[in-house]
């Protein structure tokens, strides 16, 4: 497969047992990001696209179906495996940041390297950088609850970033912060994939949607369209 | 993740609860508290009795009338069976036991002392041949100790024991002085130094006297006790069957019949006595390893709340990289720490405890040693077995569904 597909899925399909019942998230979804794309997925609320974000993210196995991250096969891994790719592949932004609430912001962010067995000097370096690419250098010892919405996402974006990973996955990542807090974080988010980071924002919201260059949407757990978008201007 | 930051994270939590974590730990802290405590007041006990014991001597050994008794039946069948040991029986084995280097008998008697305003209770006056010092010697404080010439002619002399002095004699020196024993005149010619005394009672209430006077003042119906001492301190036991010989024949004990005396060794003592406090130590496990137990089901429970409770924060680690191990590790570092957190607040109260013992009571608490290293394996053991369930529950969980948590 080509180098620069930082996500390849064929065939993507998962399904639970609700009961007696089955229902079916994805029916087979055949996706490919590539390096450096901007990707928005939307989609009502029961369409698939958690179950989509989910698989893509490494939270989740798919039933059946392929799955390439970075160009490694990952459908099919151990639970170990699969938090060694959560760990190095993918930043994940939440909608409700998911911060630990008694650890500084710095230390939050330290998170994802203790787990990469980073070692400490390095991992406050970069750390720090990751806090200052989000332009929060000066309240690095604040713990969550002594931060506004914003600065918990910034937060939070920082930690996806720390380890430099192949995907920024954001799901909602407005979704909690107000209209003008949400157009900052949307700036910075414009920001980092200018400076070149992939990023797929999961959203239900058009505006939010339409910072990204493409956009594809679920419906019924399949692709209902994909299509790209001209650069959207920078509000 | 390495230990040193699941131990971080595992303190920082711990702290974060700390009343709550402090309550989980009583069982833990009252378990060890207690069994380190009672090691201590054992461990004392032990060595102060294998001290005594050992200021016997090597190859010493005592017949007495009794034998070291344990239950009531055998007490009943010894004083209907047991005649009283007399100094012809000592003189028996002095003559017809070649091994037995000396031989040398004491025998007793209760008095209440008076000297001027001065009084003392209770005193235990011992008629000993003089021979007694070369096999049991006396530390002497002041003056001497008896005279064989003394028991040849049964001379009203007298050795005191440190309290004696202390009480009747006080800031005065006591050697010339008179002491009046049922009506006799005898004179002080010694004094022994101090040996304190032992749950409470004082081992230096005593007064030495020839026992050719003690027979004089108390009679010749006492039972004595005869100390033999070894030629050989290493072929004691050759020494011990020579003597059971002469006393069975002496007592016409037939081949199967029991002996009608008792033969006691310093060793013997000892093992009677570490038996006895050994299985005050086996009860006192028991009862204290049922509050570990508990201390550890507790210990279980509160780690079983905290996953519950962090239920969303071990869904943020799942999602940025921790393997199931890596949750496994820090819930189980966290159970092992607070037990020997637990454990290590034991001991300190243990230590202290037993200070206060020692200070305050006649118990002689002596801390073990090998009492911290050991509460440690224990509570580590604690942590480890009621830590793993809590552990393998949090580390299970689905990433997804703790994300999606309150």
């Amino acid at each position: 497969m080509p180098p620069d597909e930082v996500i390849r899925t064929e065939g993507l399909t998962k399904s639970f047992a609700m009961g007696t019942t089955v229902v079916h998230a994805l029916r087979g979804v055949d996706l490919v990001i590539r390096r450096g794309e901007y990707v928005a997925i939307m989609g009502p609320s029961g369409s698939g696209k958690s179950t989509l974000m989910n698989l893509i993210g490494c939270l989740d196995t798919p039933t059946s179906g392929q799955y390439w991250l970075n160009g490694h096969p990952v459908a099919a891994l151990p639970e170990h495996e699969l938090a060694r790719i959560r760990n190095r592949e993918i930043g994940f932004v939440f909608q409700t940041f998911n911060l630990l609430p008694r650890a500084s912001a710095l230390r939050n962010v330290e998170l994802p390297l203790i787990y990469g067995s980073v070692p400490p000097a390095e991992r406050r370096h970069r750390a720090k950088e990751a806090m200052h690419q989000v332009d929060l250098g000066d309240r690095m010892d604040h713990r969550p609850n002594q931060l506004s919405g914003g600065q918990r996402q910034r937060v939070s974006i920082a930690r996806a970033l720390v380890t430099n990973p192949a995907l920024l996955l954001a799901d909602e990542p407005t979704g909690n912060l107000d209209t003008a807090t949400s157009n900052e974080i949307m700036v910075l988010i414009d920001r980092l994939h200018s400076q070149g980071h992939t990023i797929v924002v999961v959203t239900h919201e058009r505006d939010i949607a339409e910072h990204a260059h493409r956009v594809v949407t679920i419906r019924d757990g399949r692709i209902a369209s994909d299509e790209a978008r001209r650069k959207a201007a920078v509000s | 993740m390495n230990l040193g930051e699941s131990t971080r994270l595992a303190l920082e939590s711990i702290w974060a609860n700390r009343l709550r974590s402090f309550l989980t730990l009583l069982g833990v802290i009252i378990g060890i508290a207690s069994i380190i405590a009672t090691a201590a007041v054992i461990n004392g006990l032990n060595l102060y009795v294998s001290e005594k014991l050992s200021n016997l001597g090597k190859g010493v050994f005592t017949v007495q009338r009794f034998a070291l008794i344990t239950n009531r039946q055998d007490f009943l069948d010894a004083v209907r069976r047991n005649k009283k040991l007399l100094p012809a029986d000592a003189r028996a084995i002095a003559e017809r036991c070649p091994t037995a280097e000396a031989v040398a008998w004491e025998t007793h008697a209760q008095v209440d002392l008076k000297v001027g305003v001065h009084e003392i209770r209770d005193t235990d006056i011992g008629g000993i041949t003089p021979g007694i010092l070369e096999i049991e010697p006396y530390d002497v404080e002041q003056g001497r100790v008896l005279m064989q010439h003394e028991e040849d002619r049964a001379a009203p002399v007298a050795f005191l024991g440190y309290d004696v002095k202390d009480r009747l004699f006080p800031n005065v020196d006591p050697i010339g002085k008179e002491l009046r024993v049922r009506g006799h005149a005898l004179q002080v010619v010694g004094v022994a130094q101090k040996k304190g005394s032992f749950l409470g009672f004082s081992q230096d209430n005593y007064v030495k006297i020839p026992f050719s006077l003690h027979r004089k003042l108390f009679g010749t119906r006492r039972s004595i006790n005869i100390s033999v001492k070894a030629a050989d301190p290493a072929r004691m036991s050759d020494t011990m069957d020579e003597v059971r010989a002469v006393m069975r024949a002496r007592h016409h004990r037939r081949p199967a019949e029991p002996d009608s005396f008792g033969i006691l060794t310093a060793e013997g003592i000892n093992n009677l006595w570490r038996n006895l406090t050994q299985t005050i130590f086996s009860v006192a496990l028991f009862v204290v390893g049922i509050s570990l137990v508990v201390g550890g089901i507790v210990i279980m429970n509160i780690m079983l709340v905290s996953v519950v409770e962090r239920t969303r924060e071990i869904g943020v680690r799942k999602a940025v990289g921790a393997r199931q191990a890596d949750i496994t590790q820090q819930f189980l570092i966290e159970a092992v720490l607070l037990s020997c957190l637990g454990g290590a607040i034991g001991i300190a109260i243990a230590f202290v405890a037993s200070a206060l013992l020692n200070a305050y009571t006649p118990l002689p608490a002596a801390f073990p040693a090998w009492a911290p290293a050991t509460a440690f394996v224990i509570c580590t053991l604690i942590g480890v077995f009621f830590g793993i369930h809590p552990a393998r529950r949090a580390a299970r969980l689905d990433p997804i569904e703790a994300l999606r948590s309150e």
